[in-house]
Protein backbone atom coordinates (compact mmCIF):
# COMPACT_ATOMS: atom_id res chain seq x y z
CA UNK A 1 0.00 0.00 0.00
CA UNK A 2 1.34 3.39 -0.90
CA UNK A 3 1.66 5.93 1.86
CA UNK A 4 -1.23 8.32 1.69
CA UNK A 5 0.99 11.34 2.07
CA UNK A 6 3.26 10.37 -0.82
CA UNK A 7 4.62 13.70 -1.82
CA UNK A 8 5.60 14.68 -5.33
CA UNK A 9 8.75 16.84 -5.75
CA UNK A 10 6.46 19.70 -6.59
CA UNK A 11 4.46 19.43 -3.42
CA UNK A 12 7.68 19.22 -1.41
CA UNK A 13 8.88 22.42 -3.06
CA UNK A 14 5.57 24.10 -2.32
CA UNK A 15 5.64 22.87 1.24
CA UNK A 16 9.16 24.21 1.63
CA UNK A 17 8.12 27.53 0.24
CA UNK A 18 5.15 27.78 2.59
CA UNK A 19 7.45 26.93 5.48
CA UNK A 20 10.01 29.48 4.42
CA UNK A 21 7.35 32.14 4.04
CA UNK A 22 6.09 31.35 7.52
CA UNK A 23 9.57 31.59 9.02
CA UNK A 24 10.22 34.87 7.24
CA UNK A 25 6.91 36.19 8.47
CA UNK A 26 7.95 35.21 12.00
CA UNK A 27 11.11 37.27 11.51
CA UNK A 28 13.19 34.13 11.92
CA UNK A 29 16.68 35.30 10.98
CA UNK A 30 17.84 31.79 10.17
CA UNK A 31 15.31 31.76 7.35
CA UNK A 32 17.30 34.39 5.53
CA UNK A 33 20.23 32.02 5.04
CA UNK A 34 17.89 29.44 3.57
CA UNK A 35 16.36 32.15 1.45
CA UNK A 36 19.76 33.22 0.17
CA UNK A 37 20.81 29.71 -0.73
CA UNK A 38 17.54 29.10 -2.48
CA UNK A 39 17.07 32.33 -4.42
CA UNK A 40 20.39 34.17 -4.71
CA UNK A 41 21.43 32.60 -8.01
CA UNK A 42 18.14 33.45 -9.73
CA UNK A 43 18.09 36.98 -8.32
CA UNK A 44 21.77 37.59 -9.01
CA UNK A 45 21.46 36.33 -12.58
CA UNK A 46 18.61 38.70 -13.37
CA UNK A 47 20.17 41.62 -11.52
CA UNK A 48 23.45 41.14 -13.33
CA UNK A 49 21.60 40.95 -16.64
CA UNK A 50 20.07 44.35 -15.84
CA UNK A 51 22.97 46.25 -14.30
CA UNK A 52 25.68 44.43 -16.30
CA UNK A 53 28.43 45.16 -13.80
CA UNK A 54 29.24 42.43 -11.31
CA UNK A 55 30.14 44.91 -8.62
CA UNK A 56 26.83 46.72 -8.97
CA UNK A 57 24.95 43.43 -9.16
CA UNK A 58 26.45 42.39 -5.83
CA UNK A 59 25.39 45.66 -4.24
CA UNK A 60 21.90 45.40 -5.63
CA UNK A 61 21.54 41.83 -4.44
CA UNK A 62 22.54 42.95 -0.97
CA UNK A 63 20.05 45.81 -1.06
CA UNK A 64 17.40 43.46 -2.36
CA UNK A 65 17.88 41.04 0.54
CA UNK A 66 17.48 43.81 3.07
CA UNK A 67 14.50 45.22 1.24
CA UNK A 68 12.82 41.83 1.00
CA UNK A 69 13.25 41.38 4.72
CA UNK A 70 11.78 44.73 5.59
CA UNK A 71 8.98 44.59 3.06
CA UNK A 72 8.12 41.01 3.82
CA UNK A 73 5.00 41.79 5.87
CA UNK A 74 3.53 43.18 2.67
CA UNK A 75 3.99 39.92 0.78
CA UNK A 76 0.65 38.23 0.23
CA UNK A 77 1.13 34.56 -0.59
CA UNK A 78 -2.42 34.32 -1.90
CA UNK A 79 -1.55 36.70 -4.70
CA UNK A 80 1.52 35.00 -6.06
CA UNK A 81 4.55 32.84 -5.48
CA UNK A 82 7.38 34.04 -3.28
CA UNK A 83 9.70 33.69 -6.26
CA UNK A 84 7.62 36.09 -8.34
CA UNK A 85 7.50 38.62 -5.57
CA UNK A 86 11.19 38.61 -4.64
CA UNK A 87 12.15 38.60 -8.31
CA UNK A 88 10.05 41.70 -8.90
CA UNK A 89 11.47 43.47 -5.85
CA UNK A 90 15.00 42.73 -7.02
CA UNK A 91 14.27 43.55 -10.63
CA UNK A 92 12.75 46.89 -9.67
CA UNK A 93 15.75 47.73 -7.51
CA UNK A 94 18.12 46.88 -10.36
CA UNK A 95 16.10 48.90 -12.88
CA UNK A 96 15.95 51.84 -10.46
CA UNK A 97 19.71 51.55 -10.23
CA UNK A 98 20.37 51.80 -13.95
CA UNK A 99 17.91 54.64 -14.22
CA UNK A 100 19.47 56.60 -11.40
CA UNK A 101 21.47 59.58 -12.46
CA UNK A 102 24.48 58.44 -10.53
CA UNK A 103 24.59 55.15 -12.38
CA UNK A 104 24.21 56.77 -15.75
CA UNK A 105 27.07 59.10 -15.02
CA UNK A 106 29.31 56.28 -13.85
CA UNK A 107 28.38 54.22 -16.87
CA UNK A 108 28.93 56.98 -19.33
CA UNK A 109 32.27 55.54 -20.28
CA UNK A 110 30.52 52.46 -21.56
CA UNK A 111 30.06 52.97 -25.25
CA UNK A 112 27.02 50.76 -25.58
CA UNK A 113 23.76 52.42 -24.76
CA UNK A 114 21.58 50.60 -22.26
CA UNK A 115 18.89 49.58 -24.67
CA UNK A 116 21.42 48.69 -27.31
CA UNK A 117 23.23 46.51 -24.82
CA UNK A 118 19.97 44.82 -23.95
CA UNK A 119 19.47 43.84 -27.55
CA UNK A 120 22.66 41.86 -27.44
CA UNK A 121 22.42 38.19 -26.75
CA UNK A 122 23.08 37.25 -23.15
CA UNK A 123 25.81 34.77 -22.45
CA UNK A 124 24.33 31.32 -22.17
CA UNK A 125 24.59 30.02 -18.65
CA UNK A 126 24.78 26.40 -17.68
CA UNK A 127 21.74 25.51 -15.62
CA UNK A 128 21.16 21.79 -15.90
CA UNK A 129 18.31 21.78 -13.40
CA UNK A 130 16.24 24.25 -15.37
CA UNK A 131 15.29 24.76 -18.91
CA UNK A 132 18.43 26.30 -20.25
CA UNK A 133 18.58 29.84 -21.42
CA UNK A 134 19.78 28.66 -24.79
CA UNK A 135 16.83 26.32 -25.09
CA UNK A 136 14.47 29.17 -24.26
CA UNK A 137 16.03 31.67 -26.56
CA UNK A 138 16.07 29.16 -29.38
CA UNK A 139 12.32 29.06 -29.10
CA UNK A 140 12.03 32.83 -29.30
CA UNK A 141 12.68 34.56 -32.58
CA UNK A 142 15.09 37.54 -32.39
CA UNK A 143 12.27 40.09 -32.51
CA UNK A 144 10.44 38.45 -29.63
CA UNK A 145 13.63 38.07 -27.66
CA UNK A 146 14.46 41.72 -28.11
CA UNK A 147 11.07 42.84 -26.88
CA UNK A 148 10.98 40.50 -23.88
CA UNK A 149 14.43 41.65 -22.85
CA UNK A 150 13.52 45.32 -23.11
CA UNK A 151 10.37 44.72 -21.10
CA UNK A 152 11.80 42.43 -18.48
CA UNK A 153 15.39 43.60 -18.08
CA UNK A 154 15.08 47.16 -19.29
CA UNK A 155 11.98 48.07 -17.29
CA UNK A 156 10.41 49.53 -20.44
CA UNK A 157 6.66 49.78 -20.87
CA UNK A 158 5.21 48.48 -24.11
CA UNK A 159 4.77 52.06 -25.32
CA UNK A 160 8.39 52.83 -24.54
CA UNK A 161 9.48 49.75 -26.43
CA UNK A 162 7.39 50.84 -29.41
CA UNK A 163 9.06 54.21 -29.33
CA UNK A 164 12.51 52.76 -28.82
CA UNK A 165 12.20 50.31 -31.68
CA UNK A 166 10.12 52.55 -33.91
CA UNK A 167 7.34 50.03 -34.10
CA UNK A 168 3.55 50.43 -33.85
CA UNK A 169 2.34 49.76 -30.30
CA UNK A 170 0.08 47.00 -31.61
CA UNK A 171 3.03 45.14 -33.10
CA UNK A 172 4.92 45.38 -29.83
CA UNK A 173 1.95 44.02 -27.89
CA UNK A 174 1.48 41.13 -30.30
CA UNK A 175 5.15 40.21 -30.20
CA UNK A 176 5.34 40.51 -26.44
CA UNK A 177 2.31 38.30 -26.00
CA UNK A 178 3.63 35.75 -28.46
CA UNK A 179 7.02 35.72 -26.78
CA UNK A 180 5.65 35.30 -23.27
CA UNK A 181 3.35 32.57 -24.54
CA UNK A 182 6.36 30.68 -25.86
CA UNK A 183 8.03 31.03 -22.48
CA UNK A 184 4.95 29.83 -20.58
CA UNK A 185 4.68 26.79 -22.80
CA UNK A 186 8.28 25.90 -22.14
CA UNK A 187 7.67 26.12 -18.41
CA UNK A 188 4.63 23.93 -18.41
CA UNK B 1 -17.00 41.27 -21.39
CA UNK B 2 -14.93 39.97 -24.25
CA UNK B 3 -12.26 38.04 -22.37
CA UNK B 4 -10.25 37.33 -25.52
CA UNK B 5 -10.08 41.00 -26.36
CA UNK B 6 -9.02 41.75 -22.78
CA UNK B 7 -6.28 39.14 -22.95
CA UNK B 8 -5.02 40.48 -26.26
CA UNK B 9 -4.93 44.05 -25.00
CA UNK B 10 -1.56 43.27 -23.42
CA UNK B 11 -2.60 44.46 -19.98
CA UNK B 12 -1.91 41.09 -18.37
CA UNK B 13 1.69 41.24 -19.58
CA UNK B 14 1.99 44.73 -18.17
CA UNK B 15 0.59 43.47 -14.88
CA UNK B 16 3.16 40.70 -14.78
CA UNK B 17 5.96 43.09 -15.69
CA UNK B 18 4.92 45.39 -12.86
CA UNK B 19 4.41 48.56 -14.87
CA UNK B 20 0.75 49.19 -13.98
CA UNK B 21 -0.55 51.72 -11.52
CA UNK B 22 -2.17 50.54 -8.30
CA UNK B 23 -5.66 51.19 -9.59
CA UNK B 24 -4.98 49.32 -12.80
CA UNK B 25 -3.50 46.42 -10.89
CA UNK B 26 -6.48 46.16 -8.61
CA UNK B 27 -8.69 46.21 -11.65
CA UNK B 28 -6.78 43.38 -13.32
CA UNK B 29 -6.97 41.31 -10.16
CA UNK B 30 -10.68 41.85 -9.84
CA UNK B 31 -11.29 40.85 -13.45
CA UNK B 32 -8.99 37.81 -13.08
CA UNK B 33 -11.03 36.69 -10.07
CA UNK B 34 -14.20 36.96 -12.09
CA UNK B 35 -12.96 35.24 -15.27
CA UNK B 36 -11.26 31.91 -14.95
CA UNK B 37 -9.81 32.17 -18.48
CA UNK B 38 -8.16 35.46 -17.68
CA UNK B 39 -6.94 34.14 -14.35
CA UNK B 40 -5.32 31.16 -16.07
CA UNK B 41 -3.80 33.38 -18.75
CA UNK B 42 -2.33 35.66 -16.10
CA UNK B 43 -0.85 32.73 -14.20
CA UNK B 44 0.73 31.43 -17.40
CA UNK B 45 2.26 34.77 -18.22
CA UNK B 46 3.73 35.11 -14.73
CA UNK B 47 5.04 31.57 -14.84
CA UNK B 48 6.59 32.19 -18.26
CA UNK B 49 8.41 35.30 -17.06
CA UNK B 50 9.47 33.57 -13.85
CA UNK B 51 10.87 30.77 -15.96
CA UNK B 52 12.71 33.24 -18.13
CA UNK B 53 14.20 34.81 -15.00
CA UNK B 54 15.12 31.41 -13.62
CA UNK B 55 16.87 30.56 -16.87
CA UNK B 56 19.20 33.49 -16.27
CA UNK B 57 20.18 32.20 -12.86
CA UNK B 58 23.85 32.56 -12.13
CA UNK B 59 25.40 31.69 -8.77
CA UNK B 60 26.87 34.84 -7.24
CA UNK B 61 30.53 34.82 -6.15
CA UNK B 62 30.84 32.61 -3.05
CA UNK B 63 32.29 35.46 -1.00
CA UNK B 64 29.11 37.45 -1.51
CA UNK B 65 27.09 35.09 0.68
CA UNK B 66 28.83 36.13 3.87
CA UNK B 67 28.76 39.79 2.94
CA UNK B 68 25.10 39.87 2.04
CA UNK B 69 23.97 37.87 5.05
CA UNK B 70 26.05 40.03 7.36
CA UNK B 71 24.76 43.28 5.90
CA UNK B 72 21.24 41.98 6.05
CA UNK B 73 21.63 40.88 9.65
CA UNK B 74 23.06 44.24 10.60
CA UNK B 75 20.20 46.02 8.89
CA UNK B 76 17.69 43.72 10.57
CA UNK B 77 19.21 44.38 14.00
CA UNK B 78 19.37 48.11 13.45
CA UNK B 79 15.70 47.97 12.76
CA UNK B 80 14.90 45.86 15.79
CA UNK B 81 15.52 48.13 18.85
CA UNK B 82 12.97 50.89 18.15
CA UNK B 83 10.40 48.17 17.70
CA UNK B 84 7.66 50.10 19.48
CA UNK B 85 7.67 53.06 17.17
CA UNK B 86 9.49 52.29 13.96
CA UNK B 87 8.68 48.63 13.56
CA UNK B 88 5.00 49.09 14.10
CA UNK B 89 5.00 51.90 11.61
CA UNK B 90 7.00 49.82 9.17
CA UNK B 91 4.62 46.95 9.60
CA UNK B 92 1.46 48.94 9.62
CA UNK B 93 2.27 50.70 6.41
CA UNK B 94 2.92 47.64 4.24
CA UNK B 95 -0.17 45.93 5.68
CA UNK B 96 -2.28 48.91 4.87
CA UNK B 97 -0.79 48.96 1.43
CA UNK B 98 -1.19 45.24 0.99
CA UNK B 99 -4.91 45.55 1.45
CA UNK B 100 -5.26 48.34 -1.04
CA UNK B 101 -2.51 47.39 -3.49
CA UNK B 102 -3.00 44.12 -5.29
CA UNK B 103 0.61 42.99 -5.50
CA UNK B 104 3.19 43.54 -2.83
CA UNK B 105 5.83 44.84 -5.20
CA UNK B 106 3.65 47.80 -6.03
CA UNK B 107 5.02 51.25 -5.41
CA UNK B 108 3.70 51.68 -1.89
CA UNK B 109 5.49 48.85 -0.11
CA UNK B 110 8.66 50.07 -1.67
CA UNK B 111 7.88 53.38 -0.07
CA UNK B 112 7.73 51.71 3.29
CA UNK B 113 11.12 50.16 2.77
CA UNK B 114 12.78 53.14 1.24
CA UNK B 115 12.90 54.76 4.61
CA UNK B 116 14.84 51.81 5.96
CA UNK B 117 17.03 51.40 2.95
CA UNK B 118 19.64 53.95 3.99
CA UNK B 119 20.43 51.93 7.09
CA UNK B 120 20.91 48.85 5.00
CA UNK B 121 22.25 50.20 1.79
CA UNK B 122 24.52 52.44 3.73
CA UNK B 123 26.00 49.50 5.56
CA UNK B 124 28.22 48.94 2.56
CA UNK B 125 28.85 52.60 2.15
CA UNK B 126 29.50 53.00 5.84
CA UNK B 127 32.01 50.20 5.63
CA UNK B 128 33.65 51.99 2.76
CA UNK B 129 33.70 55.24 4.70
CA UNK B 130 35.25 53.45 7.66
CA UNK B 131 37.83 51.93 5.35
CA UNK B 132 38.49 55.35 3.82
CA UNK B 133 38.93 56.93 7.22
CA UNK B 134 41.28 54.14 8.24
CA UNK B 135 43.27 54.60 5.07
CA UNK B 136 43.35 58.34 5.62
CA UNK B 137 44.62 57.92 9.17
CA UNK B 138 47.18 55.41 8.00
CA UNK B 139 48.27 57.75 5.29
CA UNK B 140 48.46 60.65 7.74
CA UNK B 141 50.58 58.57 10.09
CA UNK B 142 52.80 57.57 7.20
CA UNK B 143 53.10 61.18 6.15
CA UNK B 144 53.93 62.21 9.68
CA UNK B 145 56.64 59.56 9.95
CA UNK B 146 58.08 60.49 6.60
CA UNK B 147 57.93 64.17 7.50
CA UNK B 148 59.72 63.73 10.82
CA UNK B 149 62.30 61.57 9.11
CA UNK B 150 62.75 64.26 6.51
CA UNK B 151 63.18 66.88 9.24
CA UNK B 152 65.71 64.68 10.98
CA UNK B 153 67.62 64.20 7.76
CA UNK B 154 67.56 67.91 7.10
CA UNK B 155 68.92 68.59 10.59
CA UNK B 156 71.64 66.01 10.10
CA UNK B 157 72.52 67.51 6.78
CA UNK B 158 72.72 70.96 8.33
CA UNK B 159 75.06 69.68 11.04
CA UNK B 160 77.18 67.97 8.41
CA UNK B 161 77.27 71.10 6.30
CA UNK B 162 78.20 73.26 9.27
CA UNK B 163 80.96 70.88 10.26
CA UNK B 164 82.16 70.69 6.73
CA UNK B 165 82.31 74.46 6.34
CA UNK B 166 83.96 74.81 9.70
CA UNK B 167 86.52 72.22 8.68
CA UNK B 168 87.02 73.99 5.37
CA UNK B 169 87.48 77.30 7.18
CA UNK B 170 89.98 75.74 9.57
CA UNK B 171 91.83 74.13 6.72
CA UNK B 172 91.79 77.34 4.78
CA UNK B 173 93.16 79.26 7.74
CA UNK B 174 95.81 76.64 8.30
CA UNK B 175 96.69 76.73 4.65
CA UNK B 176 96.92 80.54 4.75
CA UNK B 177 99.20 80.30 7.71
CA UNK B 178 101.42 77.76 5.95
CA UNK B 179 101.49 79.95 2.87
CA UNK B 180 102.53 82.87 5.01
CA UNK B 181 105.18 80.80 6.73
CA UNK B 182 106.40 79.54 3.42
CA UNK B 183 106.55 83.11 2.17
CA UNK B 184 108.67 83.98 5.20
CA UNK B 185 111.04 81.09 4.62
CA UNK B 186 111.36 81.90 0.94
CA UNK B 187 111.68 85.62 1.47
CA UNK B 188 115.32 86.63 1.19
CA UNK B 189 114.65 89.67 3.34
CA UNK B 190 114.33 87.32 6.32
CA UNK B 191 117.60 86.40 7.84
CA UNK B 192 117.75 82.99 9.46
CA UNK B 193 119.39 82.95 12.89
CA UNK B 194 120.19 79.56 14.36
CA UNK B 195 119.80 79.40 18.13
CA UNK B 196 121.90 76.60 19.56
CA UNK B 197 121.56 74.77 22.83
CA UNK B 198 123.47 75.92 25.87
CA UNK B 199 125.44 73.35 27.86
CA UNK B 200 122.31 72.97 29.96
CA UNK B 201 120.40 71.68 26.85
CA UNK B 202 122.96 70.73 24.23
CA UNK B 203 120.44 69.10 21.85
CA UNK B 204 118.13 72.07 21.80
CA UNK B 205 117.82 73.87 18.49
CA UNK B 206 115.64 76.69 17.18
CA UNK B 207 115.72 79.19 14.38
CA UNK B 208 114.62 82.80 14.21
CA UNK B 209 113.79 84.59 10.95
CA UNK B 210 114.37 88.28 11.26
CA UNK B 211 113.46 90.94 8.73
CA UNK B 212 115.54 93.99 9.59
CA UNK B 213 113.53 96.17 7.23
CA UNK B 214 109.98 95.28 8.41
CA UNK B 215 111.16 94.36 11.94
CA UNK B 216 109.19 91.12 11.71
CA UNK B 217 110.37 88.17 13.77
CA UNK B 218 109.42 84.50 13.31
CA UNK B 219 110.51 81.56 15.40
CA UNK B 220 110.80 77.96 14.23
CA UNK B 221 111.53 75.37 16.88
CA UNK B 222 113.42 72.22 15.90
CA UNK B 223 113.91 70.75 19.32
CA UNK B 224 113.41 72.11 22.80
CA UNK B 225 113.31 70.33 26.16
CA UNK B 226 109.84 69.68 27.56
CA UNK B 227 108.67 72.43 29.88
CA UNK B 228 107.88 71.96 33.57
CA UNK B 229 104.33 72.67 34.70
CA UNK B 230 103.44 76.39 34.70
CA UNK B 231 106.37 77.40 32.48
CA UNK B 232 106.61 78.87 28.99
CA UNK B 233 109.45 79.71 26.63
CA UNK B 234 110.11 83.42 26.16
CA UNK B 235 112.04 84.86 23.22
CA UNK B 236 114.46 87.66 23.80
CA UNK B 237 116.23 89.94 21.38
CA UNK B 238 119.62 91.20 22.54
CA UNK B 239 120.29 94.71 21.37
CA UNK B 240 123.62 96.16 22.47
CA UNK B 241 123.71 93.70 25.32
CA UNK B 242 120.23 94.61 26.52
CA UNK B 243 117.53 91.88 26.49
CA UNK B 244 114.25 92.95 24.83
CA UNK B 245 111.08 90.87 25.19
CA UNK B 246 110.09 89.36 21.79
CA UNK B 247 107.05 87.44 23.04
CA UNK B 248 105.96 84.10 24.45
CA UNK B 249 106.09 80.87 22.45
CA UNK B 250 102.79 79.05 22.05
CA UNK B 251 102.81 75.39 23.06
CA UNK B 252 102.42 74.33 19.41
CA UNK B 253 105.42 76.44 18.50
CA UNK B 254 107.49 75.07 21.36
CA UNK B 255 106.59 71.54 20.27
CA UNK B 256 107.81 72.37 16.73
CA UNK B 257 104.41 72.07 15.06
CA UNK B 258 104.50 75.43 13.35
CA UNK B 259 106.50 78.62 13.14
CA UNK B 260 105.17 81.63 15.01
CA UNK B 261 105.33 85.33 14.38
CA UNK B 262 106.72 87.15 17.41
CA UNK B 263 106.81 90.80 18.44
CA UNK B 264 108.48 93.21 16.04
CA UNK B 265 112.03 93.99 17.00
CA UNK B 266 113.62 97.30 15.92
CA UNK B 267 117.18 96.20 16.24
CA UNK B 268 119.03 93.12 17.50
CA UNK B 269 122.33 91.33 17.32
CA UNK B 270 121.32 88.09 18.99
CA UNK B 271 118.22 86.08 20.04
CA UNK B 272 117.73 83.73 23.00
CA UNK B 273 115.05 81.60 24.66
CA UNK B 274 114.59 81.31 28.41
CA UNK B 275 112.10 79.34 30.49
CA UNK B 276 109.82 81.68 32.37
CA UNK B 277 106.53 81.67 34.24
CA UNK B 278 103.48 81.60 31.99
CA UNK B 279 102.85 85.08 30.60
CA UNK B 280 106.50 86.04 30.70
CA UNK B 281 108.69 88.32 32.71
CA UNK B 282 110.32 91.75 32.21
CA UNK B 283 113.92 90.56 32.37
CA UNK B 284 115.18 87.10 31.50
CA UNK B 285 116.18 84.52 34.06
CA UNK B 286 119.65 83.83 32.81
CA UNK B 287 119.88 80.49 34.60
CA UNK B 288 117.17 79.09 32.35
CA UNK B 289 118.77 80.16 29.08
CA UNK B 290 118.13 77.25 26.70
CA UNK B 291 119.25 78.37 23.26
CA UNK B 292 121.07 81.44 21.96
CA UNK B 293 122.41 82.60 18.60
CA UNK B 294 123.99 85.67 17.03
CA UNK B 295 122.86 87.28 13.85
Amino acid sequence: MLPVSASTPESVALENEVLLVQRLRDRDEGAMTIFYDKYSAALYGVILRIVKKEETAEDVLQEAMVKIWHAFPSYDASKGRLFTWVMNVSRNLAIDKIRSRQYRVSSRTQPIEESAALRQAAEPSFRPEHIGLQEMTRQLNPDQRQIVDLLYFGGFTQSEVAEELNLPLGTVKTRARAAIKVLSKLIR
Amino acid sequence: MDTQEYIESGILEEYALGVLSEVERANVERIAREHLVINQELKDIIAGLDGYAQAHALPPPPALRERVLEAWQQAAREMAPPQKAAATAAEALPRMVASSAPMPEAAAPREAVVRQMPAAANAGRRWMIAASVALLLLSALGNYLLYSRLKETEANLQVAQTEQSRYAATQKAALNERDQQLAVLRNEAFQPVDLKGTPKAPDALARVYYNARTKAVYVDVRNLPALPEGKQYQLWALDNGQPVDAGMLANATAAGDSIQQMKNIASAQAFALTVEDIGGVVSPTMSTLTVVGNI
